[in-house]
């Protein structure tokens, strides 16, 4: 047993006693490879899902395949794995923010199998989300096993999600800086090491299993500068197009909501009208990355109405799939509505000014897909390394930066949350690393009671209360019913001043009398953050605990601000 | 500080025995009832390393309408103040995450499957998993209302037995109730009265235990008969051995297999104060 235990906890190997970033890299390797490996396999059997049904997609009950899909990745998510959750990347930045990035098991397997499901059967979602969801519960689960602390943890989940997205995009860079601008919000060396290490241990594992290849291979483009100034309205176009993806993902699945109806049978219907919208237009399917290729190479034949038409039914097919219950991400889906946009765009303006040398429209669908990514997750950075990463050349990098910038600050301006984010900023449980949110939320109440106040009796004397005040080294005594137990106020020592000096009060005056009886208290499980601002408000600098009607102890603003600043400190790494 | 112990109620019968023998608990260990009526069939406990998703079985949502006012009504009879739980978070919308920071937590031998099945000698993968994870105690009930007028720890000399016995001596103090001391001797009797020196434990053990019962001879099965029918027995829920991160100690799951009484089972992560 000896000889095991040690294996549990890696932090007390001599190795890494040198350094801890020693050890987040070493686990950061593992997480980095075993990650990669479930992105791979999850790669791997969506393409052997799509061509195993393709010629199926011929016949007219085709239609209902989405469906099919979609349902039995409704009923494995809910009924048989007890997930029933969203796409993913929400829930792994929750756990970050709120629980140092604990993630259930099941989550490592659960999403890879429901996201192949929806995908595979045609559904319009991509394998992005849930591969960071299971990358993200590996590297929890791993630091879980080998009994890491928190922060260690989110490191650890966030090597986990480097590792899925380099490792199925074959981008390292675009995983790191994923991870860190959408996942973890907070780029320090600690974390950005043991990232970087993970991302490139997934995309090596991706050599190694699935070869070196560049997801979307594109000829040479010359720039010019009107290009340039083009990509400008391109990125506003791609901002309007994103929030409308966003909107109408949410408002679908507020509209599914109201569909009195099991789950399982709601996604079928989403997954249905998906089909349908595919027999006219089979580019809204699946992941869709057939149809960016398309794009990038030029050779997309329809016409613009029909490319403008393909957009809009690509973000209708992925609000249909998602909004209703099917798995999967939004990350593949707005590259292709990025690339359909940016098409789009591109044949609009040679309509209106054909003298003009445009560059080649396998650009313009090149820039439209950064301004999707960098609109819907507002993390500009991510859009810029990802296009690169996956198209393997610096040709198109100064119009990518102004679609990328525009993109992001005009979605900004517009919504003001990411689509990863909006659901968590609305219910307050966005709480990013050092902010006073995320500070007050490790903090807890039960560590900040003071618990040398002297309790007393709703008739005591003030000749008895003045014994009690000489052994007191506090201001604030708290009144208690003698029979109950129950907090009933409490006593301020200013309040008695003016009876202090007058013995002949002594005998006279009870505590009740004296109490203030509308005192404001607090509860065990109320917010601190709340809790601060309600004593900003009234002007307290300490209050009441009460627990069942039981005083428990005080709070003040002075032991509340230490702790809050040793929290930043440990928070900030300082 | 009171106490508090949290109780998921189930709207039925069952249920109902449930939170008696939790408010009884409560009444005896001057805790805190705080009460969680699910609206949902599962639920997350983020502990310090590890989170559990609770699948409660359909029973738990049985009659929402009514759930609030029978758990009123019990909590009322046992002059107890009623404390509802409303989660607060949630990691995803059907998925409420329930806070970990109380100092019990009663739960039938399964919460996750139907009340048919559950039994003696057999306790859910959820509840060993709250009992590994947890720095509470787990109060394992009977299944029909059985209150208890005396304390019986099992002592097995490891360090979860230690826990098991300063709780049982807190009870003690707490309640007031006789305390009897059982151990199933697997070593010689002087490696015992050693781990208690060790911790410290002697006097306490002379001032509050009533009796200290150690089994030399017989199978642990017959030594059970003397444990009193109406004791709450408090025992570590992991044994010593080369598995003991991944079951519980064999001599827990052969108590808890035999005897109907109400357990309290610390796991690992518990740190008992007398």
């Amino acid at each position: 047993m000896r000889m095991i235990t040690p294996w549990r906890h890696p932090a007390n190997w001599n190795i890494f006693r040198i350094d801890d970033r020693l050890l987040l890299i070493f686990i950061g390797i593992i997480v980095g490879v075993c990650s990669g490996v479930a992105a791979v396999a999850l790669s791997r059997t969506l393409i052997f899902l799509l061509n195993w049904l393709h010629p199926f997609r011929h016949y007219w009950w085709a239609f209902v395949l989405p469906g099919v899909g979609a349902a039995l990745s409704s009923l494995f998510l809910n009924n048989f794995l007890n997930e029933g959750a969203g796409h993913g990347v929400p829930e792994v930045i929750y756990s970050v923010s709120r629980y140092g990035g604990l993630i259930r098991f099941r989550s490592s397997f659960s999403r890879l199998i429901s996201s192949c499901l929806t995908i595979g059967s045609g559904g319009s979602a991509g394998p992005e989300a849930p591969i960071v969801m299971s990358g993200s519960a590996i590297g929890s689960n791993i630091a879980k096993f080998f009994s890491l602390n928190d922060r260690q943890r989110v490191t650890l989940v966030g090597c986990g999600a480097a590792g899925a997205i380099s490792a199925i995009f074959n981008a390292p860079i675009s995983g790191m800086v994923f991870t860190i601008e959408v996942i973890l919000g907070e780029w320090t060396a600690l974390n950005i090491v043991p990232i970087a290490i993970a991302s490139v241990a997934g995309t090596e594992i991706a050599h190694l299993l699935q070869g070196d290849h560049i997801v979307f291979e594109y000829g040479h483009f010359d720039i010019a500068f009107v290009d340039i100034l083009a990509s400008a309205g391109l990125a506003v176009v791609a901002a309007a197009v994103s929030i409308a993806l966003t909107r109408a993902m949410r408002g679908m699945h507020k509209v599914a909501g109201r569909v009195p109806t099991s789950p399982w049978a709601r996604a079928a219907l989403g997954g249905f009208a998906v089909g349908a919208i595919g027999i006219y237009l089979p580019v809204v399917l699946g992941e869709g990355y057939h149809s960016i290729q398309e794009a990038i190479d030029g050779v997309f034949l329809p016409g613009l109405a029909v490319a403008a038409l393909a957009t809009l039914s690509k973000i209708l097919a992925t609000a249909f799939t998602l909004g209703w219950g099917g798995s999967g991400g939004i990350f593949a889906p707005a590259l292709v509505i990025g690339s359909l946009a940016g098409l789009t765009f591109h044949r609009l303006i040679v309509l209106i000014w054909p003298s003009v040398a445009w560059v080649n429209e396998g650009c313009f669908a090149l820039l439209g897909m950064a301004g999707l990514i960098s609109g819907m997750l507002q993390a500009p950075l991510t859009g810029i390394f990802l296009i690169i990463e996956i198209t393997g050349g610096y040709d198109v990098i100064l119009p990518l930066i102004v679609v990328s910038a525009i993109s992001s600050t005009v979605c900004q301006y517009l919504e003001p949350a990411s689509f990863y984010l909006k659901e968590l900023v609305e219910k307050g449980q966005l709480l990013r690393p050092g902010t006073d949110a995320r500070v007050l939320s490790d903090l807890s109440i039960q560590e900040l009671l003071e618990k040398d106040c002297i309790c007393v009796g709703r008739n005591m004397l003030l000749r008895e209360f003045i014994d009690i005040i000489q052994e007191s080294h506090r201001n604030y005594f708290p009144v208690e019913d003698e029979e109950t137990g129950h907090f009933l106020g409490l006593i301020h020592l200013d309040d008695i001043r003016p009876y202090l000096f007058n013995p002949g009060m002594y005998d006279a005056v009870i505590m009740e009398q004296l109490m203030h009886s509308h005192a404001e208290v607090v509860r065990l499980d109320d917010d601190l953050g709340k809790v601060l601002r309600r004593m900003d408000e009234k002007r307290l600098f300490s209050m009441p605990v009460v627990s069942n009607n039981r005083f428990v102890g005080m709070i003040s603003k002075a032991t509340l601000l230490d702790q809050y600043r040793k929290e930043l400190r440990v928070q900030t790494c300082q | 500080m009171e106490a508090q112990l949290f109780h998921i109620f189930r709207n039925t019968p069952l249920g109902r025995e449930t939170l008696l023998q939790s408010l009884y608990f409560c009444k005896k260990t001057d805790a805190a009832p705080v009460v969680y009526i699910p609206k949902f069939t599962k639920f997350l406990m983020y502990f310090e390393n590890d989170v559990v998703q609770v699948d409660l079985d359909e029973s738990y949502l049985c009659s929402a309408h009514t759930a609030f006012e029978h758990a009123e009504a019990l909590i009322r009879d046992a002059r107890l103040e009623p404390n509802f739980l409303e989660p607060r978070n949630f990691t995803a919308s059907t998925l409420p995450d329930i806070p970990t920071h109380f100092d019990f937590m009663c739960c039938p031998r399964s919460v996750s499957d139907l009340s048919s099945k559950i039994g003696l000698g057999y306790i859910g993968p959820r509840v060993r998993r709250i009992v590994n994870a947890a720095h509470f105690p787990v109060l394992l009930t009977s299944p029909v209302y059985k209150p208890w007028h005396s304390i019986a720890v099992f002592f097995g000399g490891s360090a979860n037995a230690v826990s098991a016995l300063r709780l049982g001596l807190r009870i003690r103090r707490i309640s007031g109730l006789p305390l009897e001391v059982f151990t199933q001797a697997e070593k010689k009797p002087e490696f015992y009265e050693k781990v208690i020196q060790q911790e410290g434990l002697e006097a306490k053990m002379a001032q509050s235990v009533d009796k200290w019962h150690v089994f030399e001879t017989g199978t642990l099965e017959e030594n059970l008969y003397d444990v009193p029918h109406d004791a709450l027995v408090i025992m570590g829920a992991f044994g010593h051995g080369l598995i003991r991160d991944l079951v519980f100690g064999s001599i827990m799951e052969r108590i808890q297999s035999i005897i109907s009484n109400n357990l309290l089972v610390v796991g690992p992560r518990y740190t008992a104060n007398i």
